[in-house]
């Protein structure tokens, strides 16, 4: 067993401002055989995939096990990372691929209705709650209702720390288009958390 | 700065990605646009409320699995080293194996070729014997299937059923001593016409069995129907079995007889001497 208090974990749990060459790095001695490193890996990036897969399925167990297979899938494909652009680039077209297979295996399975559980999306906020909570589970409530490609962007460009170019990189697309994207989603998600907000109080 | 050229520079403004130039050009023009600044100011409070949105945290389960998962894979990739190195050494004994002199290389080519084709003559004759013993084993299960349904359907009391359970019987190729009991009891027994006559035609399938052959004889005495006296006449005829003479004449001798019957049975009698 590894154990995983032997680890670098950043005090937050969270990554700021990582030496991206160390993750290549990394990746490089991954391929060399010494799969251990991927420990690494994982302890960066896994709260903030968590967290992409979270708000694009609704659904917590979901998103663990779409995180536990973007790992599983580094170390099988991990001799196809050719260190030409960002590790976490990399990783986030990985994560693209599994998010698409867990939409289409859950279209054979769920009428699409039943699939948000997230109780923030349906319970109505009590009014004592802070203000910064309801602003949450309103905002997270009007990012649900965004097209899948906008609310992806806007994910990958605000929680994921990538860079514009990167998520056009990511994308396979040009700079300009994930930029006007990034404008339009924004204002659509302004005019739907405006809504709700009317919803909520009249 | 125009404010087209603002436009496209809003995503990067959000994201603190505009050079230091860029950026007093793009200030320069929104201390002097009322709507480019209207615009900006509601992108940008999305932007920061985005912000307060809270990390939230897997549960614990999430890392144990990811452990579990790297430790199998580290496993499984250790099995695969050590599986990898015999291989290379049994290619080096192998190869030390082979002879220098091409002559005795052609002889080993050769022999080599015989003993494949030797083997493989060997492991077929062994495959089809196996072949054969397993559809013999097949055949021998089926064919105790069929007995127990025979047999169970013999004890019907609906005479449709009986008649299924005849024509089951004679669908068994080894009929064991149940079976002709059965069939026997059938025919001597069955209040049904029509099943005692099947019975009949099951019972030839199986006269070569001694049983059989007695249990026609001694059944032909007892039968009432004329249909099935008639049919054991045939039978007993077309086998050629001495011993029915004696039962013939003692239907001929039975004054109740009907005349058909009787005159099968003389015919029978000449037949059978």
């Amino acid at each position: 067993m590894v154990e995983p208090k032997s680890i670098w974990v950043s005090p937050s749990g969270i990554r700021r401002f990582v030496d991206p060459t160390s993750d290549n790095r990394l990746m490089k001695e991954i391929k060399d055989g010494r799969v251990e490193r991927l420990a690494i890996l994982f302890e960066r990036y896994h709260i903030m995939l968590f967290n992409f897969f979270l708000r694009l399925t609704g659904n917590r167990s979901s998103s663990e096990d779409l995180v536990q297979d973007v790992f599983f899938r580094i170390l099988k494909y991990r001799k196809t990372y050719l260190g030409q652009s960002k590790f976490s680039v990399w990783m986030y077209q990985i994560a693209r691929n599994v998010h698409v297979d867990f939409l289409r295996k859950r279209k054979l399975e769920v009428p699409l209705d039943d699939q948000f559980e997230e109780p923030a999306s349906s319970e109505t906020p009590a009014v004592e709650r802070l203000s910064a909570e309801i602003d949450a589970s309103l905002l997270k409530r009007a990012l649900d209702r965004l097209p899948l490609r906008k609310k992806e962007v806007l994910l990958l460009s605000r929680f994921q720390e990538l860079k514009y170019r990167e998520i056009a990189e990511l994308l396979g697309c040009d700079i300009g288009s994930i930029k006007s994207t990034v404008h339009r989603a924004i204002k659509d998600l302004g005019r739907i958390y405006l809504e709700l907000q009317g919803g909520e109080s009249p | 700065m125009n404010c087209e050229r603002m436009k496209d520079l809003l995503a990067d403004y959000l994201a603190g990605e505009l050079d230091e130039k860029t950026l007093a050009e793009a200030q320069g023009h929104l201390a002097g646009c009322a709507a480019c600044r209207g615009e900006l100011e509601s992108l940008s409070a999305i932007w920061t409320k985005l912000g307060v949105l809270p990390k939230e945290q897997p549960s614990d389960a999430l890392r144990s699995r990811f452990y579990d998962m790297l430790e199998a894979y580290k496993e499984n990739l250790a099995k695969g080293g050590i599986a990898a190195r015999p291989l290379h050494s049994i290619s080096l004994w192998l190869s030390r194996l082979m002879p220098r002199r091409p002559a005795y290389q052609l002889a080993l080519a050769f022999g080599l070729i015989i003993a494949g084709l030797g083997s493989g003559y060997f492991l077929n004759v062994r495959s089809r014997s196996n072949a054969r013993f397993e559809v013999a084993t097949l055949k021998q299960e089926v064919d105790e299937m069929r007995r127990t349904v025979a047999v169970s359907l013999l004890k019907q009391a609906s005479p449709s059923e009986r008649l299924m359970g005849v024509s089951w019987s004679s669908r068994i190729d080894q009929p064991g001593g149940e079976i002709i009991t059965a069939l026997l009891e059938t025919l001597d027994h069955d209040s049904n016409v029509n099943v005692r006559l099947a019975a009949v035609d099951a019972l030839y399938l199986f006269y070569g069995h001694r049983e059989v052959k007695d249990g026609l004889v001694r059944s032909l005495a007892g039968q009432t129907s004329p249909l099935v006296q008639l049919a054991l006449i045939d039978l007993l005829v077309g086998i050629r079995e001495r011993r029915a003479a004696e039962a013939l004449e003692g239907l001929i001798q039975d004054h109740k007889l009907n005349p058909k019957v009787k005159k099968r049975a003389e015919l029978g009698l000449v037949q059978l001497s």
